[in-house]
C-alpha cells in the first residue's frame, strides 16, 4: 500500500471516529445501500507476478436484499467476498477501489455536515480500514459463513463456547446470559437437543450440523450482512436443502441481507433476487435473477446454462459444452476473457475488452460486443411474489 | 485441442428390445461388513440388481449409503462379506489370483479424484499403456498407435500432450487420460465412481458428453455412481436409489424421476435444485440426518425419518416389489399402487 493511501486511511478512521469541529462528517442519505462496492480490484503480488484475482468490480447491495455471486473455479467469487469482508492480508495483497458499509452513525448532531436524518448512516471504508477497525465490524455488521465447517471452527473448543465467545467478546454478555443466548440460537438453526451440543466438539457432528453451527456463529450478533461463501458444497442434497430453507428463513427473520456465493445455479436459481455472474475476475452478467436466467445476453451466461444438467429434463439431453477450460488468471487474453471459448466471438473480442452496458430490453447488465438477443422473461409465479412480504428495513 | 468427438459407429445402439436384453452383470444379495473395533458396519446389506449389456444403470443416493462400496465390491477392490457377483454368467466373488485379474480386465474402473488417480510422475502415454504392457496386449508400433488412438479419441492430443506429465494437466483432462486407460484392455464395463462430481460445470458437462459418445462407440456397459440426480438422470438408462446400505426403488430414469414410489426418492428429488427460477420449490424438505451404520433401524431403514412410517415399518423389512417394467420398490407403502 502506497504512503499516500495510508494517509487516507487515516482521515478516514478519524472521519467515523471523532470528527473535528473544522472538519465535519457527511451521512450517508437515507435510501443508500447498504453495501457500496466502486471498481474494486484485487491483486496478489507473487513471485510469478502480479496476479489480479478481482478486476474492477462495482455493485450495490441494498437491505434486505439476497445476491447470489456465480462463477466456475477461478472466477475470482471467493477473493471477492473474502475481499467485501475485509479478510484480505494487507501484506502481499492489494485492494483498489472501495468497499463503503453503511453503519449506522452514533454521534451527535453537530458533527454532522447539513441536517441530520431520522436513521443516520455513515460510510465505513472497508477497502482501507485497519484490521482493529475491521475488528467492530466483524461479527456485528457483517458476519461470514466459510464453506468448509469442519476447518473453520476451531476442533479443541466446544462448539457452545465458540458461539458465546462472540456474544461476550462483542456484545459484553455475561457468561450465563450468554450461554442462554448461545443455546436459542442452536435452536433457532434446527439443532435438535442444544444444550447437549452445546458442550460437543465439531468432530461430534455431522457436516450439516457442523454448518448450522457455523450458522449459528454468524447469526450470533445479528449482523445486517452475511456472506455465505459455498455454504451448501459438499453436503447431501436433503441437508443442502434444510441449510438454504434455514438461510432464506433467517434472512426473513433477521432483515439481513444476504451475499450467496456458489458455483451452483440452482442454488441461486430460487433463493435469489440479483444475479451476479463472474469470469476471470470480471461481472460478466448482473440483473434481477429471472433477467439473468430468461433473457441473458452474455454468451458465457448461456454456456454455463446449458452445460448444467437438470432433473426437469429428460434422460440422455445432450447437454451443451463451452471448449476449452477456464483461463489462466496469470496471463488472461486481450480482449473479452471469454473469447477464445466463445461461439460468438468476433475480431473486436478478441482486441478490445467489452464494459458492462445495460440491456435494452430489461435493463440489467452484461459485458459482450456481440450479445444474444433478448428474450422476453416470463412472468413470476405466485410464489416469487410471496417473497415481497416483509421488505420494510425496518430493523433495530 | 479437439474436444468435441464426433460418432462414427452409430450402428451399435444400445437400445435391444427388451425380451432380448442380455444381462452382462447379475448381483444377488450383496454384502459387505467392515469389522471396525469390535463393531460390525454394514455399508451394503444386501443388494439385487442385474446390468443389461449396454446400458447405463445409475446409482445414487446420500453419502455414507454404500453406493461407492457397492461399485468397489463389484470390482473385488472390497471383499464382499456374502452374496454373488456373476458377470457374463461366471462367479466372481469366488475367483483368486491370475482368474480374478483376468475378469477384472472386463471390468474397469473410474475414480472421483482425477488427478490422485494418476501417477504425477509418469508421461501420460505410458499410462495409458500400462495396462497393455501389464498383459503384454500389444508391443511395440501396436501398442503406440493404440495409445494414440485411445488419447484421440477422449481429446488429448498425444504428439502435443503424450510425453507430458500427469500433474500438469487439469482435473477435467486427467479425467479424459483415467478414461483413456481404462478403456485400454477394451472393458465390456466401466463403473464411474463419481467421475464428474469434482469438476466444473463447463467441463463436467464436456466429460458427460463424452462419455456418451464413448459408450456408443464402444459398446460399453456403466454403472455410473454420483450423487447428482441431474447428472445421474442425464447419463442414466435406469436409476436406482440406495438408503444406508440398500435400494430403495429402481426403475427407468425418466418414470423414477416422474414418477417416485419410494417417500425418500421423493425428498431426494424435491431437494435437488434445478437451474431455473420457475421450477416448483418445496417447503416440505427430509429432516434430520441419516442414522449409523453401525446400528441400522430394524425393518425397513428409512422409517426413522419417513412422514407416513406405521409399526409395520419397524418390524418388518420391506421387500422388492414390482410396480410396472423394470420399476420396482421396496417400501410398504409406496407412493404409486402396485402391479398384482
Amino acid at each position: 500500500m502506497s504512503a499516500e493511501s495510508v494517509d487516507e486511511t487515516a482521515e478516514a478512521v478519524s472521519a467515523v471516529d471523532n470528527a473535528t469541529p473544522s472538519k465535519k462528517i457527511r451521512l450517508l442519505p437515507p435510501d443508500a445501500p447498504l453495501l457500496s462496492v466502486q471498481n474494486v480490484t484485487t491483486s496478489f503480488l507473487t513471485p510469478r507476478g502480479v496476479v489480479t484475482a478481482v478486476s474492477d468490480v462495482s455493485f450495490d447491495l441494498y437491505t434486505n436484499e439476497v445476491v447470489g455471486i456465480v462463477g466456475e473455479s477461478g472466477s475470482g467469487k471467493t477473493v471477492l467476498s473474502r475481499t467485501l469482508m475485509g479478510l484480505q492480508p494487507k501484506r502481499g495483497v492489494q485492494v483498489d477501489g472501495s468497499i463503503q458499509f453503511a453503519t449506522p452513525f452514533t454521534g451527535t448532531a453537530d458533527e454532522v455536515e447539513g441536517p441530520m436524518d431520522e436513521n443516520p448512516l455513515v460510510g465505513f471504508e472497508i477497502a482501507r480500514a485497519k484490521e482493529s477497525e475491521l475488528r467492530k465490524i466483524w461479527g456485528t455488521d457483517i458476519a461470514m459463513v466459510f464453506q468448509d465447517p469442519m476447518t473453520s471452527l476451531n476442533p479443541v473448543v466446544r462448539v457452545g463456547t465458540q458461539i458465546s465467545e462472540g456474544l461476550r467478546v462483542r456484545l459484553g454478555m455475561s457468561r450465563a446470559n450468554a450461554k442462554k443466548r448461545a443455546i436459542e440460537l442452536l435452536t433457532q438453526v434446527g439443532i435438535p437437543s442444544p444444550e447437549e451440543r452445546y458442550r460437543m466438539f465439531p468432530n461430534q457432528l455431522s457436516g450439516g450440523m457442523r454448518q448450522r453451527v457455523m450458522i449459528a456463529i454468524a447469526l450470533a450478533c445479528n449482523p445486517r450482512l452475511l456472506l455465505a461463501d459455498e455454504p451448501t458444497t459438499g453436503l447431501d442434497v436433503t441437508i443442502q436443502a434444510q441449510i438454504l430453507n434455514l438461510l432464506e428463513q433467517l434472512q426473513a427473520d433477521y432483515k439481513m441481507s444476504v451475499i450467496l456465493v456458489t458455483h451452483d445455479l440452482g442454488v441461486v436459481a430460487t433463493r435469489t433476487d440479483r444475479i451476479i455472474v463472474m469470469y476471470a475476475g470480471r461481472i460478466v452478467e448482473m440483473g434481477t435473477t429471472r433477467d439473468v436466467f430468461y433473457s441473458h445476453r452474455m454468451p458465457y451466461t448461456e454456456a454455463l446454462l446449458g452445460s448444467t444438467p437438470k432433473v426437469a429434463d429428460p434422460s440422455h439431453t445432450r447437454l451443451t459444452t463451452i471448449p476449452g477450460r477456464p483461463p489462466d488468471i496469470l496471463n488472461l487474453p486481450q480482449g473479452c476473457s471469454f473469447a477464445p471459448r466463445c461461439k460468438y466471438v468476433t475480431e473486436k473480442c478478441l482486441s478490445e475488452r467489452p464494459e458492462l452496458t445495460p440491456s435494452e430490453a430489461t435493463g440489467h447488465f452484461f459485458a459482450c460486443w456481440n450479445p444474444i438477443p433478448a428474450r422476453a422473461v416470463p412472468v413470476a409465479s405466485p410464489r416469487a411474489s410471496a417473497n415481497e412480504i416483509g421488505v420494510d428495513s425496518d430493523r433495530d | 485441442m479437439k474436444l468435441e468427438l464426433t460418432v462414427t459407429a452409430t450402428e451399435i445402439t444400445p437400445a435391444v428390445e427388451e425380451n432380448e436384453r442380455k444381462v452382462l452383470l447379475s448381483v444377488e444379495n450383496l454384502k459387505v461388513e467392515f469389522r471396525r473395533g469390535g463393531h460390525v458396519v454394514s455399508a451394503v446389506a444386501g443388494v439385487s440388481f442385474d446390468i443389461y449389456e449396454g446400458e447405463t444403470l445409475g446409482l445414487v443416493g446420500e453419502s455414507g449409503c454404500g453406493k461407492s462400496t457397492t461399485g468397489r465390491a463389484l470390482m473385488r477392490i472390497e471383499k464382499p462379506t456374502s452374496g454373488s457377483v456373476q458377470l457374463d454368467g461366471v462367479e466372481m466373488t469366488k475367483m483368486k489370483g491370475r482368474q480374478l485379474r483376468l475378469t477384472r480386465r472386463k471390468l474397469q474402473m473410474i475414480f472421483q479424484d482425477p488427478v490422485s488417480s494418476l501417477n504425477p510422475r509418469r508421461r501420460v502415454r505410458d499410462i495409458v499403456a500400462e495396462p497393455i504392457d501389464c498383459w503384454r496386449a500389444a508391443k511395440g508400433k501396436e501398442r503406440d498407435d493404440i495409445v494414440f488412438e485411445l488419447l484421440t479419441k477422449v481429446g488429448i492430443d498425444p504428439r502435443v500432450y503424450g510425453n507430458r506429465y500427469a500433474r500438469q494437466f487439469s482435473g477435467g483432462q486427467c479425467q479424459r487420460i483415467s478414461i483413456a486407460r481404462a478403456l485400454a484392455m477394451k472393458p465390456k464395463m466401466l463403473i464411474c465412481d463419481e467421475m464428474v462430481s469434482a469438476l466444473d460445470v463447463s467441463i463436467q458437462a464436456q466429460i458427460l458428453n463424452l462419455l456418451e459418445d464413448l459408450k456408443k462407440e464402444y459398446g460399453l456397459t456403466l454403472l455410473f455412481i454420483a450423487h447428482d440426480l441431474a447428472v445421474v438422470k442425464n447419463v442414466s438408462d435406469r436409476v436406482a436409489v440406495m438408503y444406508l446400505g440398500r435400494f430403495c426403488e429402481i426403475g427407468p430414469s425418466d418414470t423414477l424421476y416422474a414418477q417416485p414410489a419410494h417417500p425418500y426418492t421423493k425428498f431426494l428429488l424435491e431437494a435437488a435444485l434445478d437451474a431455473d427460477p420457475d421450477s416448483p420449490r418445496h417447503d416440505e424438505v427430509l429432516g434430520g440426518e441419516p442414522p449409523s451404520p453401525l446400528n441400522p433401524p430394524s425393518g425397513c431403514r428409512f422409517r426413522t425419518r419417513c412422514p407416513q412410517a406405521t409399526d409395520l415399518c419397524a418390524s418388518e423389512e420391506p421387500q422388492m416389489q414390482t410396480l410396472s417394467e423394470g420399476h420396482q420398490v421396496a417400501c410398504h407403502f409406496p407412493l404409486i399402487p402396485v402391479r398384482r
